[in-house]
């Protein structure tokens, strides 16, 4: 018999198919049948998504509020993950580029304080072996140390088609926050462009106006820093927000902030 | 489709969703997840796994919602979708493990096909094709509507449904022959 002359059982078939209870042998033939004729196919995927709002008929109940703390830790941690691999991929794209500044690459910048340490140690162990002016390396050390930058923050904010457009790392020994355009992006000459905190709860806060150089330097302390999840740059009247309004203009840039430190 | 519609409305949240927009998600969430818990607990039958399953579902909602665009489905019919993959990947990982979570498992489902009283349907959010499987389903016996919701819902067979419930094997049959003879009549009117 032909089952393709019997639309009833062809409905019946691709029925129990969606269902899930057409097993073994039935439901490979069924399968190649609905592979070779586009209206038994159609039968079929009629009958899932029929059977699809089954699950849509159930009852609701109400799950505990930690599920949501859950999905968001786990988000969180997989939106640092990406951003983490994209500070990497702009890093190093950085470094490859002809002539870029040797500022251009996170990898570098790290290489260059551990370098700038051990210089230092170096010239400590120099200096007890000549003349063992102890105090004078120490002091010394101490400056070259706290000179060298401590990177333990970055974020890479982006714009909404998140081609990477700002390196921001921040170093909370020295108060630094250093921000490097990744894109050419510019506001317009009657605009600034302003740099906020954006805090768990709370408020946006200001972190500084930006100015027009390609590496921007700003100075901030480690608490508006510490425990911020995000960084966002808006685009504002020339010189910046009224102060203690938060962002009038819209928000261009946008990135979680990492910790770098284990 | 009107501009208010819950299916408008969840779109715009998952093509927000799609572009990692977390505030999309936590909006997703607070509209659905009473709906997807629920049939997270229907699926898996027990309340601290379907938050297991919930949790990894939405998690699934924000790693794929670029991908709910190319099926064309409703889109809670898409996330109740993912609810239900979850809950059987769930369960086959746990049953391959505890043999005897599958008693567990079959006591709560013969109690609820033993018991008179008709598992409630809900539609909110539904889909215009979930409101007609409604209607339809509203017309078969509880019973039969219960074994064909969970041959769906759990993914079983005559034989592990008759298992479970505890029924002859020939009842199970003809219960889902039947039942589904009757979907196939009421739905072809809303085709």
């Amino acid at each position: 018999m032909n089952i393709l002359n019997n639309p009833s059982l062809v409905e019946q078939l691709a029925a129990s198919y969606a269902l899930g209870t057409l097993r073994g042998g039935a439901r490979r033939r069924f399968e190649a049948l609905a592979r070779d004729n586009a209206g038994v196919r159609a039968a079929a995927l009629i009958w899932q998504s029929r059977l699809g709002s089954v699950a849509e008929l159930q009852a609701q109940a109400a799950p505990s509020p930690a599920v949501w703390t859950r999905i968001q830790n786990l988000v969180n941690a997989e939106k640092q993950a990406t951003a983490m691999r994209a500070a990497r991929a702009a890093a190093e794209a950085g470094a490859a580029r002809a002539g870029g500044g040797w500022w251009s690459s996170l990898g570098l910048w790290r290489g260059a304080s551990l370098a700038g340490v051990a210089a230092a140690v170096l010239a400590v162990v120099t200096g007890l072996n000549t003349n063992g002016q102890l105090s004078g390396q120490v002091q010394a050390l101490t400056v070259k140390l706290s000179a060298a930058p401590d990177i333990q923050y970055v974020a890479v904010l982006n714009d909404d088609k998140s081609a990477a457009s700002m390196l921001v790392t921040f170093d909370p020994k020295n108060k630094r926050l250093l921000l490097k355009r990744v894109g050419g992006f510019q506001a317009q000459p009657d605009k600034s462009l302003q740099l906020w905190a954006l805090p768990a709860a709370g408020a946006p806060k200001s972190l500084g106006v930006l100015g027009r150089d390609p590496v921007i330097r700003l100075t901030a302390a480690g608490s508006d820093v510490r425990e911020v999840p995000a960084l966002a740059i808006s685009l504002e009247p020339l010189g910046g927000a009224p102060a203690g309004s938060g962002p009038t203009g819209p928000v261009l840039l946008k990135g979680s902030l990492i910790e770098t430190t284990q | 489709m009107k501009p208010e519609s819950p299916d408008t409305q969840l779109i715009a949240l998952l093509d927000r969703v799609a572009l990692a927009d977390e505030s999309a998600l936590r909006e997703l969430y607070d509209l659905t997840s009473s709906k997807l818990y629920g049939v997270a607990v229907r699926v898996v039958s027990n309340r601290e796994w379907a938050e297991d399953v919930l949790q990894e579902a939405f998690l699934n909602i924000w790693r794929i919602a670029a991908d709910y665009k190319a099926t064309l489905s409703p889109p809670m019919a898409w996330m109740v979708l993912v609810v239900r993959s979850r809950g059987l990947d769930f369960l086959r990982r746990r049953t391959s493990g505890r043999a005897d979570s599958m008693q567990e498992l079959d006591d709560v489902i013969s109690d609820t096909v033993a018991g008179d009283s008709p598992n409630p349907m809900d539609t909110t959010l539904a889909s215009q094709q979930a409101l007609a499987l409604h209607d339809c389903l509203a017309q078969l016996e509880h019973k039969q509507r219960e074994v064909v919701s969970l041959a769906y819902l759990r993914d079983l067979s005559h034989g592990e449904l008759a298992e479970q419930l505890k029924l002859p094997l020939g009842t199970v049959k003809t219960w889902i022959r039947r039942g589904l003879e009757q979907l196939r009549g009421c739905m072809a009117r809303f085709a």
